[in-house]
């Protein structure tokens, strides 16, 4: 799987990939669109906010919905992806949008809720 | 009896992983904690004969060890494995041995709603808070804190009806009896049902959890007993 799942990886939105170019990060959102090739795909995240997922591979299955990436900022502020993983929505919708409020509350208290 | 050890707080795995050991107590910032509980992805579950250990990952660390006793007894046998790639929930105790932490669980389970993963992250803040907070506050430090254990509904002591001030009608009407009583020792548990006709036993120790956590109350001769940190 990589080395960067042993290290803390920031649960981040789109407006701050930029303060974290070269680090391991957490990103949610859902999926927009995905290229044909199959080797990147588009996330919007809760405040609908585009970021771009490069693959190391090709998808070898369809995804769509919410996705948790995990992998590090390019320098171009894109996420080059090590791992993803779908969030189940079987039972009920995931509310971005809340979750998007709730980066906000972790990212102010690091105190109480420390990456590392 | 001291109520503290039973407290149930979500945390993430970094928090655990920095929370130091005196004897046998665990401390996040000088708060005492003991039993946990964390939400995070299986990547690793490897089966043996009396446990399975699962590697939990919450983002905020390496993955943890979480170590689930296999009841051998179980009719039927196998503990079902839940597998890599699942969002859990774990509740268990801390430990440590030879300097590594890990989990012992008492109980896991797959997440099916992926909204209390959000709602795990905003209590967590919470309840680090509230501890810190009832930590720091001068003299009377209340003694109970009562978190949003697995499966409970409504958070913290939520008394079912819209709260007015923070406190729903059950909590204001055990705060003001409380506050009202003039017996050194305070009034206890006992005294409080009598007086409470509508509410049961039950209710009124969910709302006396609730007031303690919130500093309202703080228990004095014994855990049945309390006085309002309101000073007459």
């Amino acid at each position: 799987m990589g080395d960067v799942h042993e290290v803390p990886r920031r649960r981040v939105a789109t407006a701050h990939l930029a303060q974290h170019i070269g680090q391991p990060v957490c990103f949610v959102g859902r999926v927009e669109k995905i290229h044909p090739t199959g080797k990147f795909f588009v996330l919007s995240d809760g405040e609908g906010k585009n970021t771009t997922v490069e693959l190391r591979e090709p998808l070898d299955e369809e995804i769509s919905g919410i996705v948790e990436v995990v992998g590090r900022v390019t320098n171009q502020a894109t996420i080059m992806c090590m791992s993803y993983v779908q969030f189940r929505e079987d039972k009920s919708p995931f509310d971005l949008e809340l979750y998007n409020e709730a980066l906000k509350i972790i990212h102010e208290f690091p105190e109480y809720f420390p990456f590392g | 009896q001291r109520i503290r050890s039973q407290n149930i707080v979500p945390c993430t795995v970094s928090q655990l992983l920095a929370a130091e050991q005196v004897d046998e107590t665990f401390r996040i910032r000088d708060v005492e904690i003991s039993q946990v509980t964390i939400m995070g992805i299986i990547r690793h579950a490897e089966k043996a004969p009396t446990n399975i250990l699962y590697k939990v990952d919450d983002m905020t660390a390496a993955p943890m060890d979480v170590r689930q006793w296999v009841d051998t007894d179980e009719a039927g046998g196998e503990n079902v494995v839940v597998p890599p790639g699942t969002y859990v929930k774990v509740a268990g105790h801390l430990r440590s041995f030879q300097n590594k932490k890990s989990l012992v669980a008492f109980k896991i389970m797959p997440l099916e709603n992926m909204n209390e993963f959000t709602t795990h992250l905003l209590e967590i803040v919470n309840a680090h808070m509230i501890l810190r907070k009832n930590l720091m506050s001068a003299s009377r430090v209340p003694q109970s804190f009562a978190s949003a254990g697995m499966g409970d509904v409504g958070g913290y002591g939520g008394g079912g009806s819209l709260p007015v001030n923070g406190l729903t009608a059950h909590q204001s009407q055990v705060l003001n009896l409380i506050k009202n009583c003039p017996v050194p020792e305070g009034m206890s548990l006992q005294e409080l049902k009598l007086q409470l006709h509508n509410m049961s036993m039950s209710t009124i120790k969910q709302a006396v959890e609730f007031l303690s956590s919130e500093g309202h109350i703080y228990s004095t001769v014994d855990d049945d007993h309390y006085k309002s940190t309101d000073a007459e």
